[in-house]
């Protein structure tokens, strides 16, 4: 399998026959006779010009291809996200609520278990079970290619192939926010202020929602960060599993085809949108909790 | 007097829970290291026809090409645990290191070194271990290496953290005072806490590791001479064993090892950690 040279696909089926001398020519075009470090000063500077490169492989424009495959990413991992923090929220504030009892330690068991699942496997199971076996959603792919369906149709299509794909990922990446919600809950429950709800005779369902859960909600969102990491981490190998083509799977297939241009405009386009993300999070830390403004 | 006393006094045993991870993680680790011995076949010879379903004959079935799948997964154990271990250790030495480095000189190196491990926390691992299990390609030690180098920053900021509350404690100033200098003061006073914790730590690491490398293996980035857990499904996967009742025996049994070597070694970690680490201990 690994490790390989790029040559191949750039050749294409004759590289065995190549002379030395046709070896070389093709080498210098793609620019790989030149030293590591001005390979590397020139990618740089394409970079800063938004010029990703050429796919050995799909002999198209990096930043093409990729356009073409972020929104599915997007999609994918958008809908998951909001999923698994709604999921994690709600269990982590019920179970924080009912500190020690058995519907609490055993949450704690199920998120536990869950959080050691490797994402691919679950989503094998998942397909053998809900795919293969019961056939009631699709087995890869993000729609159907030859349906030629419209509209409304069009998206429920869309949506039947995304339900297994976004399960396993909700179902790998949940256990985070629900274990913070859960620890941040056992903290806030022993606030003063949560005594004094309860002392002005309060409903206990109005102190956990309104009093409880509210202040709770903090830490998780320093964890929807670290989870947005895991959740585009956990999408390459489930978009693999299910053939969904988002920019995982496209990385998965330049690894195979040694396609470097492409695995590392997938990596920057990955990364950056992360970074991205964080920005955005840090600017919008101090409207949930104005605290922060004062320390600066 | 009182702190002394509990802090020298017995550490709290492993509960349930870490006895529990224990056991699992036990029971996994001798069939692997075991498995030259216990193991019924030898997992590369053709020993039955192929997708066979589990008899007395093969417990666990057999695979495509007719390979005993039990004997497979045993050692296939042998490298998927190597791999989490030695990962662990790179990882947890990193880590203790950065961790130590900033915690003790704060200052820029701190700043320098957590921003490090910031940027190491935020970047989604898989994308880049492909990247990078790519360029180096596959061995047990490169890969290892590889997983190692990623998963640094969470024991570096436990073990920092550490070191700052340790390095403010009463004795340690007493010593700095009467004018120790910083490798004794690191010997006697910040390591020997430091590595009790790592120890935590490193548990902890190598479940991550293991989960990682399943998941690299599975893509078909492993190694192609050791067949690991994660490679076993790779080929379930490639040879269509989902679309067969097949996956009952060849698909189901490889996650569920990984999951209880990873459940194993998280409840473990998660039971020392409690009783390692004195941040927690004094709360």
């Amino acid at each position: 399998m690994m490790p390989g040279s790029p040559l191949a696909n750039l050749a294409g089926e004759e590289v065995g026959t190549l002379t030395a001398a046709e070896r070389d020519q093709v080498m210098r075009q793609a620019g790989l006779d030149r030293p590591l470090h001005e390979q590397y000063a020139i990618y740089l500077g394409d970079i800063a010009r938004a010029e990703l490169g050429y796919s050995y492989q799909r002999q198209r424009p990096v930043a093409e291809v990729l356009i073409e495959r972020l929104p599915w990413t997007l999609l994918l991992t958008g809908v998951a996200l909001i999923g698994s923090t709604a999921l994690g929220i709600l269990f982590g504030a019920l179970a924080g609520w009912r500190r020690g009892r058995r519907s609490d330690l055993g949450a704690l068991g199920v998120f536990i278990f869950l959080e050691s699942l490797p994402g691919f496997w679950l989503a094998m199971i998942l397909v053998a079970i809900f795919a293969v076996q019961l056939r009631i959603f699709p087995t890869f792919g993000a729609r159907d290619l030859y349906s030629g369906l419209e509209g409304l149709a069009y998206w429920g299509d869309v949506a039947r192939h995304l339900v297994l794909p976004v399960t396993t990922l909700v179902l790998i990446t949940v256990s985070a926010t629900f274990l913070t919600m859960r620890a941040s809950m056992l903290s806030v429950l022993g606030e003063e202020y949560i005594t004094v709800a309860r002392g002005k005779g309060l409903a206990e369902r109005q102190v956990l929602f309104r009093h409880a859960v509210r202040n709770a909600l903090l830490p998780v969102a320093t964890v929807f960060l670290l989870n947005l990491g895991q959740t585009v981490a956990g999408a390459t190998v489930i978009e693999t599993v299910f053939s969904y083509p988002g920019v995982g799977r496209l990385m998965y297939e330049a690894v195979l085809a040694r396609d470097y241009p492409m695995l590392q405009g997938g990596f920057l386009v990955i990364t950056l949108s992360i970074v991205v993300a964080n920005m955005f999070a840090d600017l919008a830390y101090p409207l949930l909790d104005p605290r922060v403004i004062r320390h600066g | 007097m009182a702190e002394a006393v509990a802090g020298r006094g017995r550490r709290p045993a492993l509960g349930a829970v870490g006895w529990l991870g224990f056991a699992m993680l036990g029971t996994i680790v001798l069939a692997s290291v075991f498995a030259p011995i216990v193991a019924p076949y030898d997992p590369t010879v053709t020993t039955g026809r192929p997708f066979e379903s589990p008899s007395t004959t093969h417990l666990l079935g057999t695979n495509d090409i007719g390979q005993d799948i039990l004997s497979e997964l045993m050692w296939g154990g042998r490298v998927s645990l190597a791999i989490g271990a030695l990962a662990a250790i790179v990882g947890t030495a990193i880590g203790t290191l950065v961790g130590v480095l900033a915690g003790y000189f704060s200052g820029w190196s701190d700043a320098v070194l957590m921003r490090l491990a910031d940027v190491v926390l935020v970047v989604p691992f898989l994308p880049l271990m492909i990247l990078l299990a790519a360029y180096v390609g596959p061995s047990i030690a490169s890969l290892a290496i590889v997983i190692g180098f990623l998963v640094w920053a969470r024991p570096a900021r436990v073990v920092r953290s550490l070191v700052l509350s340790q390095r403010s404690r009463d004795f340690v100033v007493a010593a700095r005072s009467l004018g120790a200098q910083h490798t004794r003061i690191l010997r006697l006073c910040i390591l020997p806490s430091v590595f009790s914790l790592s120890l935590a730590e490193f548990v902890q690491l190598a479940s991550r590791a293991i989960l990682l490398e399943a998941a690299l293996a599975f893509l078909g980035l492993g190694d192609p001479v050791q067949k690991s857990w994660g490679s076993v499904l790779f080929y379930a996967q490639a040879r269509g064993a989902l679309l067969s009742p097949a996956w009952t025996w060849w698909v189901l049994p490889p996650g569920l090892l990984i999951t209880g070597a990873v459940l194993g070694l998280a409840l473990l970690g998660y039971e020392l950690e409690r009783i390692l680490n004195p941040r927690l201990r004094l709360r």
